[in-house]
């Protein structure tokens, strides 16, 4: 009956009161002695959240205060002000900044996605000799710096010409190991008897693909989605690298410019707290909408 | 439809230096139910696959009515098959599984819908075909599968130990739905199982299979009547054959069949074929089924030249007979058939008379049948 219930509070995915007490009931000793030990961890991964929500909302005198405090006492919301005039007085208009990031953010998911599952789905169904090193050599890439490859990756784009273009932003973003990794983890759990079927039932293989691989490693999609949005929506690296004009740069490089681009680094630290937390909204929003195929994910890969 | 022929096919694996499958001959009719039989690892999934071409050819070729298809994709060879766990496609609806296939052979929608729905009535899983499989129970999902072979009409059905995943009872019951299935439908079938009963019972001809080599291919009479070879004859049948080593000895002007503990005399026929195969005076293996051993005093009276003398070791009920263990002084007991009205306690002596026509001796070496 208890077991029943716990199935369907999780289906629901929806925490009543009474579904919480219920739980702890069912918990066994060991993993109360766990949670115990988790909570105090899971409070500290939260505090820069708390802190982001916090900061945003200080008047001034709050921002510089030392030590520094968490929580705002006089909640204010003058730094939204400030960065909205702010951005009335650029040369660019932020809009073009705005209009940048959803464009790059889009294409680079997008391509990260498709690129990721079409290398995975090789190297997991179709080994080839040679197979087990390629992998070898995308994992060693995890490896790497941003930094660390930033010179090549400067004399890529410059030989391919596409300084200033939305290619020379999506291009470097485009290879994401972790993304070729849990993808094809995932494929690999499909039973070769299931492709076996579908080739007598007379599908190719791009068919076989679309229609029966991507559907069942969909979990595995939305979560390499989420990585991806994470990592492009954040990236400046390619607008200070490659984007030597100002209408091709990105939203987060415009919000870095607010404060460590100049000397002062005390000016506009109320703008960069408005504007740290507007940049954290959208991976937020993603991440509610999808969270509940995600968390499946890594229940079954094993990555948390 | 139409008729398979396997013309000397090999099969190594990559780097095996082992045949997994070794010079396979066989011509299926069109048709034909015909069963593959052999014990685990033997090379019998391994021969269906080569011919639905999920597995490489070593050697030899395989032909689908005239044509060889060697290096035909899986695709061009109009063939459907049933795998062992089913392979449904998880991600879609009982009535897209059964579906895909005429997709892919891009059939009109409203002839795709009619197809869809005469297979699933004919299975009865009408009910069935907006679920998803996992919602579905073992039997029901067994017969999904068969949807998805039926609903086109291919040049022939290949089955991996479709029923292997079900309980005893809907295995039967699973079993005859597919023979009547076939009679309707009289699509070339090749199908496999390491279960005898189910050998037996479904094919019209059965290949008995070993280290990936055919033993023999006959009619499920033949197979269980004349073995080729000792292989095949403690294969098929349940419980097995009872084997006896011993020698061939002329006595009293007929040929009889000794051991240190008792002696039976071979009928005209079997005397006449071994003493032509220059085998008086050698080493032999004799064999006998359990329900040609019997307990009737008749039968003991009839024939004072047949009969073994043993001790009642162990009994099996098994409802319409019972099976008894002889200690017989060799290092096998003979296992008998009975009435079940028949009792004998354990550790009782008894006298059994073996019924010589049905008797098969085989050669001590090579294990070949030699008589018939
Ligand atoms: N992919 C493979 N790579 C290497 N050897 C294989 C492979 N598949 C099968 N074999 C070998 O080939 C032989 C025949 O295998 P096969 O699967 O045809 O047996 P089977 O008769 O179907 O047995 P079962 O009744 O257990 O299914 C076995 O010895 C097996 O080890
Ligand atoms: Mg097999």
């Amino acid at each position: 009956m208890q077991e029943s219930r716990l199935i369907a509070m999780k289906r629901r995915l929806t925490v009543k009161w009474e579904d919480f007490v219920l739980a702890l009931r069912l918990l066994e000793r060991a993993q109360i002695w766990i949670a115990i030990l988790l909570l105090p961890l899971a409070i500290f991964m939260l505090l820069p959240l708390v802190y982001l929500f916090n900061h945003a909302f200080k008047p001034l005198h709050e921002l510089f205060l030392f030590p520094p405090t968490f929580i705002v006492r006089e909640p204010t919301t003058g730094n939204f002000v400030e960065l909205l005039a702010l951005s009335e007085s650029t040369i660019v208009p932020v809009s073009r900044y705005i209009f940048n990031s959803i464009v790059v953010t889009f294409l680079s998911t997008i391509a990260m996605v498709v690129t990721g599952a079409m290398c995975a789905y090789p190297l997991s169904k179709h080994p080839f000799p040679g197979s087990k090193i390629v992998l070898g050599l995308i994992m060693l890439a995890l490896l790497f710096a941003t930094e660390a490859v930033a010179i090549p990756r400067f004399i890529v784009i410059q030989s391919l010409g596409i300084m200033n273009t939305y290619l020379g932003h999506v291009l470097p973003l485009v290879a994401l190991p972790v993304g070729v990794f849990l993808l094809k983890q995932f494929m690999d759990q499909i039973p070769n008897d299931l492709m076996e079927a579908a080739k007598i039932d007379g599908a190719r293989e791009f068919t076989i693909f679309m229609r029966i691989v991507i559907p069942l490693v969909n979990p595995a999609i939305a979560t390499i989605s989420i990585l991806a949005f994470q990592s492009a929506w954040g990236n400046t690296e390619t607008s200070t690298l490659f984007m030597q004009e100002d209408a091709m740069k990105t939203l987060p490089f415009y919000m870095s410019t607010l404060t460590s681009g100049l000397a002062n680094s005390v000016a506009r630290q109320g703008a960069a707290a408005a504007g740290a937390l507007i940049m954290f909204i959208p991976p937020l929003v993603v991440f509610i909408v999808s969270q509940r195929k995600v968390i499946t994910t890594m229940a079954h890969s094993g990555i948390k | 439809m139409s008729r398979i022929c396997f013309h000397h096919v090999h099969k190594r694996y990559g780097k095996f230096k082992e045949y997994a499958v070794k010079d396979f001959n066989l011509e299926v009719e069109d048709r034909e139910f015909l069963v593959f039989v052999g014990s685990s690892g033997c090379g019998k999934s391994t021969t269906l696959r080569m011919l639905a071409g999920l597995e490489d050819i070593s050697e030899g070729e395989i032909y689908i009515g005239d044509t060889i298809v060697n290096e035909m994709p899986p695709k061009d060879r109009d063939i459907s098959m049933v795998f062992q766990n089913y392979a449904l496609y998880p991600n879609m609806s009982v009535y897209d599984n059964i579906a895909f296939g005429l997709q892919m052979r891009k059939l009109p929608k409203h002839e795709i819908d009619l197809s869809v729905k005469r297979a699933a009535r004919v299975l009865e899983i009408e009910n069935f075909l907006d679920r998803k499989p996992r919602e579905l129970s073992g039997g029901q999902r067994q017969r999904v599968a068969l949807g998805r072979a039926i609903v086109r009409t291919p040049q022939a059905f290949l089955m991996d130990e479709p029923l292997s995943n079900l309980d005893a009872k809907l295995r039967v019951q699973m079993r005859s739905e597919i023979i009547s299935l076939h009679k309707k439908i009289g699509v070339t079938t090749i199908y496999v199982t390491h279960d005898q009963i189910e050998a037996m019972t479904m094919g019209d001809r059965i290949v008995v299979m070993e280290k990936g080599i055919v033993q023999q291919v006959d009619t499920p009479e033949k197979v269980y009547n004349q073995p080729v070879n000792l292989f095949v004859a403690n294969f098929i049948g349940n419980p097995p054959m009872n084997f006896v080593h011993g020698r061939l000895e002329e006595h009293g002007g007929g040929l009889e069949f000794h051991t240190n503990r008792f002696a039976l005399k071979l009928t005209e026929k079997q005397a006449y074929t071994l003493r032509r195969l220059n085998l008086v005076d050698k080493g032999i293996i004799f064999g006998v089924r359990p329900e040609n051993i019997s307990f009737e005093q008749i039968m003991l009276e009839a024939s004072p030249h047949s009969t073994i003398n043993g001790t009642m070791e162990l009994s099996e009920f098994v409802g319409s007979d019972r099976y008894y263990h002889m200690n017989i002084g060799m290092e096998k007991n003979l296992v008998a058939r009975a009435h079940p009205r028949y009792h004998f306690d354990d550790g009782m002596k008894a006298s059994v008379a073996v019924d010589m026509n049905k008797t098969l001796f085989f050669h001590k070496d090579t294990g070949i049948l030699l008589t018939e």
